[in-house]
């Protein structure tokens, strides 16, 4: 009996999580390019963005100035700011409040998304699915960013409306981050910040500013563990006890926590240590936090000493990006808590279930050419109670995926790019839970994109993705793809 | 007549000679342009155009154009056809200038590539027309480089008024180039010290 109640809610907890799953998938919160950013400085995308709203290198180094130009900014404000004090009151400190400034300008952006889905034809068994699809998400997106100061920086932005009328959005990134706090201390430059609210982690590749119009797939993945599974049933736990694993932490979604870091040598070495909630849920999840530690190195390869050290390249037809590859390694630990209400296992406690992601990843540039890649292992430990003592809980077999994706992008032209993607994910557990056909899940989507303005965008992407079972009435079952082409218009203003 | 008669005479002579060459060298032409569906009378050149069966050496002189605050200062340059501009640039950020073309020929496209601040770049101009400067990360930047075929040329300013001096008497054709407006031709008679010219230019 025990048993069977647990399975039921096991089912109940897998679909809930595979539902939110692929919501996320549709509705993944997306950042931006910053207009308000081209009203201050009176200059166009280009200049901090190839192919928006991934950032170039200028727009790296912009970033992590802390939204200003890395030499000689205020030459180049069209619109000053407001000043909350004046310098001089910094004498006056603490007796006066510590001066500051706002922008001059309201710095507000706006930036709507909206899809044409054509989606290949799937059983009916499987669900009804449209074969097209109009502009979804319909994404509308209020964004602000700008700096308090010198040493102060903040960022916000909201989808306002998603997947149609009335459709549930939120808050993407909400941050305020304190630049260059190693200043203080005699440390080279920009060695430490500090940002704190709501983020995307360090990520190797940004979800949040990526130019594709999926998500990257082994950041979606969620740790559920199989509906059934005989390791765990064998050690000390009633029959038929299947294993509990839920883990909903997803890479590519924002969490709520503290961030120090810092891109010391003129961004080529990066590091960043958070300590997040482990979702961004209206209140956390569970009492312990997680946290997210990444290094990267990158190696300049620019043969021109003055070249290699300026924040862009010179090429022989203007700036660019440098010629370099970055490697990088993280890792993120936590501790998913279940059974907080007792109701998972009556007469225990709340288990803590230890979980990592660890992975590596490369980003190579050179002129026109952009390759970059990500691998990860996600590893949950799970953890059942000990039905032979009565107390405690013990160790079964752990959910665990390895996966990542590869992409290039090549500019044909300064506003038409092309793009080659590769997903993997490898779970055993999704194969047991009838996600896929086989253990791994492969897509493919290749894709083009036009610059019809600096600031109005035109993607292309097909995907051709793995193998799903369907359980026909007649109890046989089938393989399908759920393959799909999706073209999307996208501007910011 | 005496020694003394043809001397005076002489002098007299010369001193016209003198007095009309000096005279001639000393014109001017004064003028408004006027804009009619065009925001600003400023930034048009205007120039005598072709002079038959009369060339001009390229002059020695550099011009410079800057590239300060992302923007090329000034906006518009009108210099004679040989003239070697110097592109500056003066930010702490990269830029590069390129023109993809002459008055619409690509094949004078041209493409300076990027150099740091305090540095410039010489480009001797030899083609007739205007190249449309451009920087390709900030397409926002514009200038160009009207390219004219004889040393006497100005660029209007904020009021439309311009004056081209040290012209000899004659007759010319007068033309204008604007970055919105259409070329206009006149006819000037600079026959006085100074000509005074009204110029409309249109949409």
């Amino acid at each position: 009996m025990k048993g069977r109640v647990l399975n039921t809610s096991i089912m109940a907890s897998v679909t809930a999580v595979v539902i939110v799953m692929w919501v996320m998938l549709a509705s993944a919160p997306k950042t931006s390019a910053i207009p308000a950013f081209s009203r201050k400085y009176q200059t166009s995308c280009t200049t901090c963005h190839n192919n928006y709203p991934e950032l170039n290198d200028f727009g790296e180094a912009f970033k992590k100035n802390g939204f200003k130009f890395p030499k000689d900014d205020e030459v180049f404000v069209k619109e000053p700011p407001v000043l909350l004090g004046s310098k001089a009151q910094k004498e006056a400190f603490p007796g006066a409040v510590y001066p500051g400034e706002i922008p001059g300008y309201v710095p507000v952006a706006f930036r709507y998304s909206g899809n044409f889905n054509y989606n290949a034809k799937q059983p009916i068994a499987a669900g009804f699915l449209p074969r097209t699809d109009l502009f979804v998400p319909n994404t509308f997106t209020i964004i602000g960013a700008g700096s308090f100061g010198p040493s102060l920086s903040f960022w916000v932005d909201n989808d306002i409306s998603a997947d149609g009328a009335n459709g549930n959005a939120g808050l993407g990134d909400g941050y305020l981050k304190f630049n260059d706090l190693g200043h203080a201390l005699g440390l080279p430059k920009d060695t430490l910040n500090l940002r704190m609210g709501q983020f995307e982690l360090d990520l190797p590749i940004t979800q949040a500013r990526t130019i594709n119009l999926t998500p990257y797939d082994v950041y979606s993945q969620a740790s559920i563990a199989p509906v059934s599974n005989a390791a765990c049933a064998t050690i000390g736990s009633p029959a038929g006890t299947a294993c509990t694993t839920n883990n909903p932490l997803q890479f590519g979604i924002p969490q709520r926590g503290i961030e120090i870091g810092g891109y010391p040598n003129d961004g080529n070495f990066i590091w960043s240590v958070a300590v997040v909630d482990g979702s961004n849920n209206t209140n956390a999840l569970r009492n312990s936090k997680d946290v997210y530690v990444r290094v990267s190195q990158r190696f300049n390869l620019e043969r021109d000493p003055e070249s290699r050290n300026a924040v862009q390249a010179a090429g022989p037809t203007g700036p660019r990006d440098h010629t370099s590859i970055r490697f990088g390694a993280f890792y993120y630990y936590g501790r998913n808590a279940l059974n907080m209400n007792g109701s998972l296992f009556p007469g225990f406690g709340t288990v803590h279930e230890p979980f990592y992601r660890a992975g590596a990843d490369f980003r190579f540039k050179y002129r026109h050419l952009e390759l970059y890649g990500v691998g990860m292992y996600g590893h949950d430990q799970d953890l059942l109670p000990n039905t032979v003592t009565g107390t405690g809980f013990v160790r079964t077999s752990p959910v665990t995926f390895s996966g990542g994706f590869a992409q290039a992008n090549y500019w044909i032209y300064p506003w038409m790019i092309a793009l080659l993607r590769y997903d993997f994910v490898d779970s055993p557990t999704d194969f047991s839970n009838g996600v896929s056909r086989y253990n791994t899940r492969n897509r493919f989507s290749p894709g083009m994109q036009f610059l019809v303005r600096a600031n109005i965008k035109v993607a292309f992407e097909y995907q051709r993705r793995w193998e799903q079972p369907v359980t026909l009435t007649d109890g046989n079952t089938i393989f399908f793809r759920p393959n799909g082409f999706v073209s999307g218009i996208d501007y910011v203003f | 007549m005496s020694l003394f008669g043809i001397a005076a005479k002489t002098a007299v002579a010369a001193g016209l000679v003198v007095a009309l060459a000096g005279a001639g060298w000393a014109n001017e032409i004064k003028g408004k342009v006027s804009v009619q569906g065009i925001k600003s009378a400023e930034n048009i050149a205007v120039y005598v155009d072709v002079i038959a069966d009369k060339k001009f050496d390229a002059p020695k002189d550099h011009v410079v154009i800057d590239q300060r605050k992302m923007a090329f200062i000034p906006h518009v340059v009108a210099v004679q056809q040989g003239t070697t501009v110097d592109f500056l640039n003066s930010d702490p950020v990269g830029h590069n200038v390129y023109w993809p073309s002459i008055s619409g020929n690509k094949k004078l496209s041209h493409n300076l590539g990027t150099w740091p601040k305090g540095d410039k770049k010489p480009f001797q101009f030899n083609d007739l027309g205007t190249a449309p400067l451009l920087c390709n990360v900030h397409p926002e930047m514009s200038g160009y480089v009207v390219v004219v075929p004889t040393p006497y040329f100005a660029v209007t300013d904020k009021d439309g008024n311009f004056e081209i001096k040290n012209i000899p008497a004659g007759k010319y054709t007068l033309k204008t180039w604007s970055e919105d407006g259409k070329p206009t031709t006149q006819a000037v008679d600079v026959s006085a010290a100074t000509a005074t010219v009204e110029l409309t230019v249109k949409k």
